[in-house]
């Protein structure tokens, strides 16, 4: 043992070990890459199983259709008839309609400020009190007005009221149903998702006036358009890409699929042959989804509170009518209905390849803290040769590296370094702040100036420091060690949160490991152009140009997310990304080389 | 070191503090949450909770919230209420944090750390200034966290930290009755009294006294005065001695198994009932063993003995926090002159960096986002204790390896060999 220590430590005098960082640091990259793209196949990802034993899904009979056709056909009257009206007088409306059958109703209103503008409106929900339950445990049925599209959801809402209308005459029910009927389905199930865990500002939401148990699961139905259907869509995408537990997917897939032989498929992956092309593009759309972090659905609310859910969207031309559909839902409802206790069995990390095959967090985890470890070791790499006494004579470097002791590490010079950093996380805040706080139409105004600055920010900076302080090779080194230091704490931090994000981020910093000062000024300013390549203004514009959206919506619906979601994929960018790649772009412009 | 100077950075550090509590008012009451930093015996809810039933004349033991020394509450309720007058709690604690930097100025200024009475380092002289010292405690986030989250243990650091500076500066009675309050307040301090005893021995050895004579007339003061504050709070507590086991009864037998940053609670959660009581003779007994052993290797450097102590506290204690590591790293800042011979400084800094980041990260998955478990949160706390104790071996490491080279000035600057 004693043997095998002084050995290691041995090698660790190697002058070759001092050489091996930055490869290992590529290396990592490269690994972190192909990890994530032989995912798909099939011997590292699995099939989708129903883990928790009470969701029995499909194991009841449903009985949703026959007479219910007609009172459905009638409801869909009623909402028809509500067409164009305002949110108040729809709002009234089902109100009489739930009240009709026995329903407690409560309403909320809310006003959220973001981007400059107001989203405000009113929120109408029953509660269908369980016979057999003690009001301790609840479920969801969401039904905005408005469909993720934007069109009026009028068959949801139609097939709600009916499916309510059943519900309420089953006596088999455990825990109380609670229908929501939100204006939109984004900012109206955020209100009423905090005000029901008192999580609300009261100064813009209103409080809920009435309100039942522990939140266990809930659907959001999103159907416009009155014709039949032949697939489902899932969409499952949470706010700041927290993901349902996968036993409901697989619950709800089972029962649409195995019950009611309806295919369902997730991400906008219509055709779906399950070949590798097919599942990467899931897997990438899944990933690009969940690291913006923004809303999917009328479901995305509940998922930060812990509530698992889903929204179910009818696809494509078919014969499957609205009553398979009330039938997938009665049927996930009775599943959910079984549960003893919160869904916990099955994942909560997880990357869909298609609607059945999946690889869970164990697996896919290491790429993206390959990623992030690829900055710890330059970090560290760069930490041990700042220490160096730089060499004296080339002939005896060889003898001395052998002989290389605790004395001849020369003292190190952090405040400089530690300053530079610490000075471009402060700055980072800045664009924090002005993204998220100001009105929607000088947005895409600022952010070209503030692209600009960005740019211009790096070459000031290095002139500064060049005229003043002539910064030494160790100073650059240690600069650029604390950065990655940073970069690379935040990166693996935030895979556990959000490993999308994290995984994008990471694969578009990685350059930053490896550019430095250089002798050649040709050479420095091809570095400094690659780097503005991906800087991330760069970066962000590209995205909306590819996206095919417009600079001023991107920032717009970013302001939204950060004001009423809460989602902190900002923070990511403007807090980490963009000082790292500051002090990057800083460090080959305005330091000396090696 | 001038007074303008040290001023100045006093300034700075009440002029930041109390923009973190009255700009962000928010700030306070979310820190004072944090299991990071508020433990059960040194929250600050749990305090304003035992105050309330003081306050109604209740026993503030009743409820089972409250565990800490019973005369905190009469200080606390001296001070104007708080829903009327928000800013004396907030001046209390930031007194409290300048007086700790106080106390580590005067035992830099000392010179202690470079040069006892036994040994004289080599590297005397190379270390940080009182002022870099004292601003590496009061800018440390570590401080400002647990100053802003209001946990009471600043009190007993404080107290730590003034004994050590009396004890350098020959006062040995005052330094043993700040100890006292220490342990008072904590109960683990006690177990520094040996190195304490030792450091104001070596300052006073001019005296002539034996070292006998004088650990014991330490000791009797340390009793004596812990006798009057326990005596104190007998009084107080309506005449029971039932808060002892309501305060330290709890640290020794850990019944509050809230999860802290320690390695404790995750332990106990899972013992068995019938080996719970060995395994906490042994987990003491574990943390009391370092005493002897380190003050008598470090005999010629008490102080280094009560620094290298500090650090293994604040990873083994029951209820260790952040506000523990805080102390800690007060302490090594006096050593800065041996950070040459150190070994893993950036590597246990960025162990350090690294397991704050993810502790909160994988204590939000746990508790509010439901996806992770406590073995995710228990897992951070394990790489929190490794980065401490990196630190802390090789702080032990480089004041011995300082030592050595003394004897043996043949071997400086050689590879030494753990055989």
């Amino acid at each position: 043992m004693s043997r095998l220590l002084s050995s290691a430590l041995s090698l660790r005098r190697d002058p070759r070990m001092l050489k091996a960082p930055p490869y290992l640091s590529f290396a990592c990259i490269l690994i972190g890459l192909i990890w994530l793209l032989v995912l798909p196949l099939d011997e590292y990802s699995r099939r989708t199983y129903i883990s928790e034993n009470a969701l029995l899904p499909g194991q009841v009979h449903t009985y949703f259709g026959g007479s219910e056709q007609h009172v459905f056909r009638a409801y869909k009257e009623e909402v028809a008839a509500l067409s164009g009206k305002d949110t108040h007088e729809i709002n009234n409306n089902i109100e009489e309609i739930l009240k009709g059958f026995g329903v407690k109703v409560g309403r909320q209103s809310y006003t959220y400020g973001a981007a400059g503008g107001a989203y405000s409106g009113e929120n109408v929900y029953g509660i269908l009190q369980a016979p057999r339950g003690d009001a301790t445990e609840a479920i969801v049925l969401v039904c905005p007005w408005k469909t993720i599209g934007g069109s009026e959801n009028r068959v949801g809402v139609a097939l709600s009221l009916t499916l309510a209308r059943y519900f309420k005459r089953w006596s088999l029910w455990s825990k109380d149903i609670i229908l929501l009927f939100p204006p939109e389905p984004k900012v109206g199930t955020q209100a009423w998702v905090d005000a029901y865990h008192d999580a609300h500002d009261p100064r813009h939401v209103s409080p809920l006036p009435l309100k039942s148990g522990a939140l266990q699961g809930a659907l959001a139905i999103d159907y416009p358009d009155d014709h039949h259907f032949s697939t489902l869509h899932i969409i499952y995408d949470g706010v700041n890409g927290q993901l349902p537990n996968l036993d409901l997917i697989n619950a709800v897939g089972w029962v649409a699929g195995n019950q009611m032989g309806i295919p369902s498929f997730i991400q906008g992956q219509y055709n779906h042959q399950n070949t590798y092309q097919d599942r990467l593009k899931t897997m990438f759309r899944g990933m690009l989804s969940q690291g913006l972090g923004n809303v999917a659905g009328a479901h995305s609310s509940f998922i930060p509170y812990h509530v698992d859910a889903v929204t179910l969207q009818p696809w494509g031309m078919g014969h499957q009518d609205e009553m398979a559909m009330g039938r997938v839902i009665e049927g996930s409802f009775r599943s959910l209905n079984n549960l003893l206790e919160h869904l916990h069995q099955s994942f909560f990390f997880y990357l869909l390849m298609s609607r059945d095959r999946f690889v869970s967090i164990g697996t896919y985890l290491p790429s993206a803290m390959l990623l992030a470890a690829n900055f710890t070791i330059m970090a560290i790499f760069l930490w041990v040769k700042s220490g160096q006494a730089p060499k004296t004579e080339g002939d005896d470097s060889k003898e001395k590296s052998t002989t290389l002791d605790t004395s001849n590490t020369v003292e190190r010079d952090m405040l400089l370094p530690a300053a530079i950093v610490a000075g471009s996380h402060a700055l980072g805040m800045i664009p924090l702040f002005i993204f998220n706080r100001l009105p929607g139409d000088v947005l895409p105004h600022a952010f070209a100036i503030f692209s600009a600055i960005s740019i211009v920010l790096p070459l000031i900076v290095s002139h500064l420091l060049t005229s003043f302080y002539k910064p030494t090779v160790q100073q650059s080194q240690l600069t650029k060690s604390f950065s990655l230091l940073v970069l690379g704490l935040s990166l693996s931090t935030l895979a556990t949160l959000n490993f999308s994000l994290s995984f994008i981020i990471g694969l578009l910093a990685s350059p930053l490991s490896f550019v430095q000062p250089t002798k050649s000024q040709p050479l420095r300013w091809a570095f400094a152009s690659l780097l503005s390549l991906i800087a991330p203004p760069t970066i962000v514009y590209t995205a909306a140009v590819v996206a095919g959206a417009d600079v001023g919506d991107l920032l717009r619906d970013a302001s939204f997310g950060w004001n009423v979601l809460g989602v902190y994929t900002p923070v990511a960018i403007w807090g980490v990304w963009w000082p790292a790649w500051t002090v990057g772009t800083v460090n080959v412009l305005g330091f000396a080389a090696a | 070191m001038t007074f303008r100077g040290k001023a100045g950075i006093y300034a700075i550090a009440v002029l930041l503090r109390l923009v973190l509590f009255f700009a962000f008012p928010g700030l306070p009451d979310l820190l004072t949450g944090r299991v990071e930093i508020s433990t059960p015996v040194t929250s600050f809810k749990r305090l304003e909770e035992g105050l309330f039933l003081y306050n109604h004349n209740v026993w503030p033991y009743d409820g089972g919230v409250y565990h800490q020394a019973p005369l905190l509450l009469p200080l606390f309720s001296l001070l104007p209420d708080s829903t009327s007058w928000p800013i004396f709690t907030p001046l209390l604690y930031i007194l409290i944090d300048l007086l700790s930097a106080d106390a580590l100025v005067k035992i830099a200024a000392s010179g202690e750390a470079g040069k006892s009475r036994l040994y004289t380092s080599p590297r005397q002289g190379k270390g940080s200034t009182g002022l870099v010292i004292a601003a590496a405690f009061l800018f440390n986030p570590l401080t400002i966290a647990s100053c802003v989250g209001r946990t009471t243990s600043v009190f007993t650091n404080c107290a730590i930290l003034f004994a050590i500076a009396k004890a350098v500066q020959g006062f040995s009675f005052h330094a043993m009755v700040a100890l006292s309050f220490a342990s008072y307040l904590s109960m683990y301090p006690v177990l520094l009294l040996p190195p304490l005893v030792l450091l104001a021995y070596d300052r006073r050895a001019y005296q002539k006294t034996s070292v006998l004579k004088f650990s014991a007339l330490n000791v009797l003061v340390v009793a004596g005065c812990l006798s009057v504050l326990l005596g104190m709070s007998y009084a107080l507590t309506g005449n029971s001695w039932e808060f002892l086991a309501r305060t330290y009864g709890i640290q020794l037998t850990l019944t509050d198994l809230t999860p802290t940053v320690g390695l404790w609670w995750y332990f106990f959660i899972e013992m068995f009932d019938s080996f719970r009581s060995f395994f906490l003779a042994l987990f003491w007994l574990h943390l009391a063993s370092y005493v002897g052993g380190l003050s008598i290797r470090l005999r010629n450097q008490p102080l280094a003995a009560l620094a290298v102590l500090l650090g293994i506290f604040s990873i083994f204690k029951p209820y260790p926090s952040i506000s523990d590591t805080s102390l800690f790293l007060g302490l090594f800042s006096l050593y800065t002159h041996l950070l040459p011979l150190m070994r893993y400084t950036y590597v246990a800094s960025a162990t350090l960096m690294y397991a704050s980041f993810l502790g909160p990260a994988f204590y939000h998955l746990w508790i509010y986002a439901g996806s992770g478990n406590a073995n995710f949160f228990y897992a951070i706390t394990l790489v929190w204790s490794l980065g401490q104790s990196l630190l802390v071996s090789d702080l032990t490491f480089a004041v011995l390896r300082d030592e050595w080279e003394v004897e043996r000035p043949e071997m400086v600057g050689k590879e030494a060999k753990q055989i």
